[in-house]
C-alpha cells in the first residue's frame, strides 16, 4: 500500500503577519501594563521629581480628596481599613503598604491614617507620587 | 492540455481559535492596563533601615524645625520662605552640618502636595534625616 505524502502545512502570508503583530502587541501590553486595583474614586497623586522607584507587591490604600478611603480598590472607612491591615500584618509581617493619596488631600486626614497604620504594626509605608501631573 | 486544479492546503491545527484567544487576551490587557508613571516617597520604614547614620549623633546638634502653614508656605525660624529659598538655606546648613536633622511641623490644613514639595526641597538640599511631626487635630 502506498501512502500519500502529506502536504506541508502552509498558511496564507497575510494571516501569518496578522498573528505576528497580534502576538507582539500582546507581549507588549503584558510587559508594560501594571495590574493594580484602581480606586473607586479619583486620585491624582502629588507631584515629586525626586521620587524613588515604586516597589511591587503589597497593598494599596487610596485616599480621595474628600477623605474617601479604599484598600486595594474596596471602599471602606478608616477603622475598618486599619483593622484589616492589622489582620493582614499578622499573616505577613513584612507587609508593604502604598498610600495613594490625592495631592490636594489635607494632612489632617493623611498623617493620622499613616500613624494608625504604623501603630497597627506595618513597618513599610510609602507615599505614591508621580513625576508628571495626571 | 488539462491542468490539474490545485488543492487548498489544509492546516492540521486550526489557527482561527488561536488568533481568537490571542485577540481576546490582547483586548483584555489593553483595557486593564494603566500607564501611570508612579514613584514613591518613603513614609515609614522598618527600624533597621532607619538607623541613624554615624554622623547624626550629638555632633549634629539640635534639630531644625520647619513649619508648613495651611496655605502651603514654609516658615523657617519665623521667616516665611519660598520653597527654592528654603532649599538654598538648607543646603548652606547641610554644608556646615552634614548630619542636620530637620523636623517638619505641618499644619493639618496643608495638603499632601505641599508636604511632598517640602520633602523634595530638603532632599535637594542634601538633608538625610527628615522627620514629619503629626499635627494634633485639624489645625
Amino acid at each position: 500500500m502506498k501512502l500519500k505524502a502529506r502536504r506541508g502545512l502552509t498558511m496564507p502570508d497575510p494571516l501569518i503577519s496578522l498573528i505576528d503583530v497580534v502576538f507582539f502587541l500582546l507581549v507588549f501590553f503584558m510587559l508594560v501594563g501594571r495590574m493594580d486595583a484602581t480606586a473607586p474614586f479619583d486620585v491624582a497623586p502629588p507631584i515629586s521629581l525626586l521620587g524613588e522607584d515604586l516597589p511591587t507587591g503589597g497593598l494599596t490604600v487610596s485616599i480621595g480628596v474628600e477623605g474617601q478611603m479604599a484598600l486595594d480598590g474596596v471602599e471602606m472607612d478608616a477603622p475598618a481599613l486599619v483593622a484589616q491591615l492589622a489582620a493582614l500584618h499578622e499573616s505577613q509581617p513584612d507587609l508593604l503598604v502604598r498610600v495613594n493619596a490625592h495631592g490636594a488631600l489635607r494632612l489632617s486626614v493623611l498623617l493620622p491614617l499613616v500613624a494608625d497604620i504604623e501603630a497597627a504594626g506595618v513597618g513599610d509605608i510609602v507615599l505614591v507620587v508621580t513625576p508628571n501631573p495626571i | 492540455m488539462q491542468l490539474a486544479r490545485r488543492k487548498n492546503p489544509k492546516a492540521l491545527i486550526s489557527m482561527t481559535a488561536l488568533i481568537d484567544v490571542m485577540l481576546i487576551l490582547l483586548v483584555f490587557f489593553m483595557v486593564t492596563s494603566t500607564y501611570l508613571d508612579l514613584d514613591m516617597v518613603p513614609m515609614v520604614q522598618s527600624s533597621e533601615e532607619t538607623e541613624a547614620p554615624p554622623n547624626t549623633s550629638a555632633a549634629a546638634g539640635a534639630p531644625l524645625l520647619v513649619q508648613l502653614t495651611a496655605s502651603g508656605q514654609v516658615r523657617l525660624r519665623g521667616q516665611v520662605l519660598e520653597i527654592a529659598a528654603l532649599a538654598a538655606q538648607l543646603a548652606d546648613m547641610v554644608a556646615d552640618n552634614p548630619g542636620l536633622r530637620v523636623l517638619v511641623l505641618p499644619s493639618g490644613a496643608a495638603d499632601a502636595q505641599a508636604l511632598v514639595g517640602l520633602i523634595d526641597a530638603a532632599t535637594t538640599a542634601g538633608v538625610a534625616d527628615l522627620r514629619v511631626i503629626r499635627p494634633e487635630g485639624g489645625q
